[in-house]
């Protein structure tokens, strides 16, 4: 049996999938005080519900992967450690000086964010590497000793060490933590270098910054889990889910803790990307509409596409992720009249307190949620498996208030005109996604799940021309799927950093065969033999003199040719998908080797449903009026009780415990073997 | 000018308030897309890291309804080229055609920004405009790079167009495209960026044709009506509640690069109901150096300005242009005419320009007003680099602090009010790869920020080794180091820019105009950024937060006494 547990701002999600391939899910409340509360009660609930005692369940376990939100909370919260940070002398202000920027440009009246670490705690030491890595001035012990010394007496609880140009010449920052650990201060240490190998030390520092803040926070909560889950029965290690989309065991991660900033978001793409695999879908777009914002990411042959940068407000972290761009939109997105008349949507959000005016938790003011319980599209009953009742009553109140009547319209079209400008906002966020990779969105197949997505995504797969839309049965628990999709994953980069007509013979080879062992070595640490490892090696290129670099997917043959027009070819290929041309004859410049090694799990198999007959109405439960420019009964139907091979005409509604799903007119839907709907169009 | 429709009506053409929502917002993202091709497929290095590029949809009459935030100095100044473009050709222009335009002279506000443009027809009439502005790396002139104070009329600044067509009916005219590009010293370079500019903007009005298909012109023509009705009635909302009265701002450049210094940029603002007047007539004439402004970027820094100051957003449009007038007087430095240079007018004449209408605005609508920010003063090294290539290096980084306001401190490190916090600073690393430079420091400047109830943002000090074999050339065009960036209110002004050379122990300072500036290994350029203004009494500010800056090393003890009293 496979375990996983996503916690979420609300819910904590824990989904079993057990040898045959069945899946079991349970929800419980997060207990964001001490998130493994809501942990161990949601698996005791599974337990429950499966007739066993958490001990058994956790003995069962064969895999256990859990992704939280603590090291995010502690960031986003500004909760993190007390970091002190050791710099070059001369240079101690880069965090504070940042790169110049600021996030939203037009404010110019916003609070400056103060950096992690304050200006009494970041201090230079005299010491100095060159461009090239020659050492212009040793590292000044004496100095670094009465600073080290100063800092612990100013109560530091983690250290960031971070020189320039390290990543060419690291010695004098590990010389750093090997006087830490003489002197016998157990402390929280992360070096620039080793949390990222690449020129820029701003980004070093940032994210070594953000690394050393959380780290002790994460320490503190994974180290205790995994005890309770230990002396609760589990006996296999406890894998904590990152931001790439892989997992690593609880020691590795709480080292690179800024790996797991945006895991939740990670486990959903993946989950896109494992049934994208199943349908066999070589481009699909998810979108993961919640309360606040929609995540959005895009699936090429299989695999979530990666970055390498991600922005927290003003806090920058570079480390490898999947791409997952959250826009802000979502079922709890504010609309209002602008200070022209004008609908509009956001960027305020009722959240999840006091929520949607029909929470009736105290809102007032109209949201998307509001519109869609109008509409007819959300029933107020089935809510979060009635867990929550609606108001409808509420919701036209608010609008009535706020928008139909200073608009001069009625409620409904009101409402209507607010489902309409989501999907426009949805849309448009996925046709950005799509051209900034220098795609279309037309050749993708749309991905919907999360609470708020089903309501719109056929009109969203509308408005962008595309021709499918899947929604998964188990769209509310997702991430928690995802988990278990994913393999154990370590990323591993060295600096080049020279033009490639300069590159010895066998240069990168010897560069990705020292990254390819140091992986391989880290991997069968933990058990995996060599035939379950998974290489994937980039290199980071550009031309000289440009900012940016793309990645260049590097194939383990290339690495044997003597000449190095493959990597010419290479470089020139992926620039060209981004950037629709290449400068000819001039040669690109390789900043970085990065190299991705899996320990492959046993693949996922869910166990198919068989198929049916089409006539889809044995899982009819009634109907309901629903509001699509005029009033109109459409038949509803119990997701849960959809069988594959069922056909649905547009219009009609699914509803679950978790979401609903419209179908509209000219739209049909058809259930598949894993229970998931696809909707498709007729030809227009 | 006339009254305008009360907030919250529906807009005459009788559009469906749910049409005109998503209208807007599909203007909106068709800018943002044109924007997002542009970074994608610009071609020069300079223009990619710096994106100094902006995209308008506007509409038959040359009204920007909707803008992609990028460098907001472009956005006022938009509608004047598209005008120019669109009058030359009138009767004349068909599907697929790009109009071309980069004189100051015709609309447009400095050589190196080349506007391109195409329209969007529906039932045989230009129902739209989708337009895209880039700033070119070169576009000719007695200087490499464009901002040569030496220049003395506008032909020394580069390649003058005019309106012209780049392309008929969707055919590309090769024979104009080369003679553009040969006029620059990085052919190859303009062509790519030119190239990029087109393809953006054609797919741009591919977005937009599918809009008219979808709700046909009658509806769009509704929906222009309303966007802009709304742009206007939330500019006119806001100056409302502004104090009305005449307020004078004058501002002061360094150096009206012909020999005056502290040169008033003076505005009267007159606030009525809810209109307002904004009047240059008293600013000094024209003179022969590259501090000039033409009227188009004069307007520009007008929308700049009430843009900072308004809280709403989608007041962006020209809509809202309409609720101010903006009164200049030909042959004025703030209004030019042929043949003097301009080139200065985006960066150094343009935050004078805006900090002198900032200065009214304060006294009409004081919670909104903003102290001072460092203004730009750049520099560029040419020379050999370790291979024996040649370079030009811009300085990009310690952009200086920004001002304060009613409730916050200034941004540290943000710099120049007409872009604050744009493009990233490269890193200290790349740029000792890639130059023969080391830099010895960067760190925060101490008593930069003028002190105030809410104090100013710091600026940094640069310090940058000569490493070269051979000797470099240092030109310099900036501003900012006679004239500190203002405070309000009772703050002090910030620390002005200094920058020096430092070589065999002696200081040369490095003036906002000195070119051709040689420089020789072991010389240490030492860049002190000016400090963001302040903002009220500093006796007020909590003794908390001055205790702070104190142990933070913000300020100094001297400073922390005699500024604050602490």
């Amino acid at each position: 049996m496979r375990l996983s547990v996503d916690v979420g701002g609300t819910f904590t999600d824990v989904v079993a999938i057990d040898e045959n391939g069945d899946l079991h899910v349970r929800k419980a409340l997060s207990t964001p005080h001490d998130q493994s509360i809501g942990v161990l009660d949601g698996i005791a609930g599974l337990s429950r519900q499966l007739g066993t005692t958490l001990e058994a369940l956790l003995a069962r376990a064969t895999l256990f992967i859990h992704g939280t939100t603590v090291a995010t909370n502690l960031l986003i919260e500004r909760k993190g450690a007390r970091v002190g940070l050791v710099t070059t002398e001369g240079f101690r202000d880069l965090l504070e000086i940042r790169e110049g920027t600021k996030a939203d440009r037009y404010d110019l009246r916003e609070a400056f964010p103060q950096p992690l670490v304050p200006r009494p705690l970041r201090r230079g030491v005299p010491e100095r590497v060159r461009w090239d890595g020659a050492v212009e001035k040793p590292l000044d012990e004496t100095a670094l000793q009465r600073v080290l010394r100063e800092l612990r007496d100013q109560g530091v609880d983690a250290l960031v060490i971070g020189f320039l140009n390290a990543h060419r010449n690291p010695s004098h920052e590990i010389a750093v933590r090997e006087l830490v650990e003489q002197s016998g201060w157990q402390t929280y240490v992360s070096l620039g270098h080793e949390i990222l190998a690449q020129e820029g030390e701003y980004d070093r520092l940032s994210t070594a910054a953000v690394n050393s803040y959380v780290g002790p926070g994460l320490k503190r909560y994974l180290d205790n889990l995994a005890l309770r889950l230990l002396s609760s029965g589990l006996r296999v290690p406890l894998m904590s889910m990152q931001s790439t989309g892989g997992a690593l065991p609880v020691d590795q991660s709480v080292r690179h803790a800024a790996g797991a900033l945006t895991s939740g978001p990670a486990g959903g793409a993946m989950a896109g990307a494992f049934f994208a695999r199943q349908y066999g879908e070589q481009r699909m777009v998810t979108y993961d509409m919640g309360g606040t914002s929609t995540d959005i990411c895009l699936i090429d042959g299989g695999r979530p596409l990666e970055r390498q940068k991600t922005d927290f407000g003003d806090v920058k972290v570079v480390a490898p992720t999947l791409d997952v761009t959250a826009l802000g939109a979502g079922g709890g997105s504010i609309a209002k009249l602008d200070h022209g008349g004008i609908l509009d949507l956001g960027p305020e959000s009722a959240g999840a307190r006091p929520g949607p005016a029909c929470y009736q938790q105290g809102g007032v003011l109209p949201t998307v949620t509001d519109a869609n319980v109008v509409l007819g599209y959300i029933s107020p009953d089935t809510f979060l498996g009635g867990r929550m009742t609606l108001s409808r009553d509420l919701a036209v109140a608010a609008i009535r208030k706020h928008i139909a009547e200073p608009l001069g319209v009625s409620v409904e079209e009101a409402s209507y005109a607010i489902n309409a400008l989501a999907n426009a906002r949805i849309a448009e966020g996925i046709r950005a996604a799509t051209v900034r990779r220098g795609r279309d969105p037309r050749d993708y197949a749309l991905f919907s799940f999360g609470g708020a997505g089903g309501v719109h995504a056929d009109m969203v797969g509308r408005e962008l021309l595309i021709p499918k839309i899947v929604i998964p049965r188990e769209a509310a628990v997702l991430s928690a799927l995802g988990f278990l999709s994913s393999d154990i994953r370590h990323d591993l980069s060295a600096p080049v950093g020279k033009p490639a007509p300069r590159l010895e013979p066998g240069e990168l080879k010897s560069v990705f065969d020292g990254l390819e062992a140091r992986g391989r070595a880290l991997l069968a640490a933990e058990g995996f033999a060599s035939d379950r490892v998974r290489l994937v090696r980039m290199l980071d290129c550009r031309y000289h003199r440009q900012v940016f670099s793309v990645e260049v997917p590097v194939e383990a043959g290339d690495l044997e040719r003597s000449d190095d027009a493959w990597l010419v070819r290479k470089f020139e290929a992926s620039y060209r998908t981004l950037y629709q041309h290449v400068h000819e004859d001039v040669p690109g410049f390789v900043d970085t080797c990065r190299i991705a090694v899996f320990g492959m799990q046993p693949p996922l198999v869910l166990k198919e449903r068989p198929a049916g007959a089409t006539d889809a109405s044995p899982a009819c439960r009634g109907s309901r009026r629903v509001y699509l420019q005029a009033w109109t009964q459409a038949p509803v139907y119990w997701f849960d009780d959809l069988l594959s091979g069922m056909v649905l005409k547009g219009p009609a509604l699914v509803d679950s415990a978790s979401t609903s799903v419209l179908v509209v007119a000219g739209s049909t839907a058809v259930i598949d073997p894993l229970g998931s709907i696809h909707i498709t169009r007729e030809r227009e | 000018m006339s009254a305008t429709s009360p907030v919250g009506t529906r807009p005459s053409a009788g559009v469906h308030p749910m049409t005109l929502a998503v209208v807007r917002y599909k203007l909106l993202a068709v800018a943002e897309e044109v924007v997002e091709m542009m970074i994608r497929t610009c071609f020069s290095p300079l223009l990619n890291q710096s994106r100094d590029f902006s995209a308008v949809v506007l509409d038959a009459r040359s009204r920007v309804l909707a803008q992609a935030e990028r460098v907001p100095i472009h956005m006022g100044a938009m509608p004047f080229a598209m005008h120019a473009m669109h009058q030359a050709f009138a009767g004349d222009i068909h599907e697929g055609d790009i109009l071309m335009a980069n004189d100051p002279y015709f609309g447009g506000s400095h050589l190196p920004d080349i506007t391109l443009a195409t329209p969007v027809l529906s039932g045989g009439r230009i129902r739209l405009w989708v337009a895209n502005r880039a700033h070119q790396g070169d576009i000719g002139g007695i200087s490499a790079g464009g901002y040569s104070p030496q220049a003395r009329e506008i032909w020394h600044e580069g390649l003058r167009i005019p309106p012209i067509k780049l392309a008929e009916r969707g055919v590309l005219r090769e024979d104009l495209l080369r003679l553009i590009c040969e006029n620059s010293r990085k052919p190859d370079d303009m062509r790519g960026d030119l190239m990029a500019q087109v393809a953006s903007i054609t797919i741009g009005a591919q977005r937009l044709q599918a809009l008219f298909e979808r709700y046909g012109a009658e509806q769009i023509e509704g929906c222009i009506a309303g966007i802009l009705d709304a742009g206007e009635a939330s500019m006119r909302a806001q100056i409302g509640r502004w104090k009305p009265g005449r307020y004078t701002g004058v501002s002061y450049l360094d150096d009206d690069g012909v020999g005056n210094q502290n040169v008033p940029i003076t505005v009267h603002l007159t606030v009525e109901g809810d209109h307002a007047v904004v009047d240059f007539t008293a600013c000094p004439d024209q003179v022969s150096s590259f501090m000039n402004s033409p009227y188009a970027n004069t307007a520009a820094c007008v929308n700049v300005a009430f843009l900072y100051v308004s809280d709403d957003r989608q007041a962006r449009n020209e809509g809202s242009a309409r609720a101010i007038t903006i009164r200049t007087r030909k042959g004025s430095i703030v209004d030019c005419v042929p043949p003097v240079p301009v080139t200065g007018c985006t960066t150094l004449t343009g935050s004078v320009i805006i900090e002198a209408l900032l200065r009214a605005m304060e006294q009409a609508a004081p919670e909104g007003s903003l102290a001072g920010f460092a203004r730009r003063f750049r520099f560029v090294i040419a020379g050999k680099d370790r291979d024996g290539q040649d370079y030009i290096w811009h300085y990009f980084s310690n952009r200086g602090g920004a001002g304060g306001n009613a409730r916050h401190d200034g941004y540290t490190n943000l710099g120049v009010i007409h872009n604050p916090g744009g493009s990233p600073s490269p890193s200290i690393e790349r740029t000792e790869a890639g130059f023969p430079f080391a830099i010895e420091s960067y760190e925060l400047r101490v008593d930069s920020a003028g002190a105030g109830r809410r104090r100013g943002g710091l600026g940094g000090v640069y310090v940058l080794r000569y490493e070269g074999e051979r000797d470099a050339i240092l030109n310099a065009a900036g501003e900012g180091v006679i004239v500190p960036p203002y405070g309000v209110d009772g703050g002090d002004p910030g620390a002005p820019h200094d920058y020096r050379i430092v070589r065999n122990g002696t200081e040369m300072a490095i003036g906002t105009r000195d070119t051709g500036v040689r420089i020789t290994r072991g010389d240490r350029l030492v860049c002190k950024a000016a400090g963001g203004g302040g903002y009220g009494d500093p006796r007020e500010r909590e003794r908390e937060l001055v205790r702070r800056d104190l142990e933070y090393g913000y300020v100094s003890r001297e400073a922390a006494r005699s500024r604050y009293g602490y």
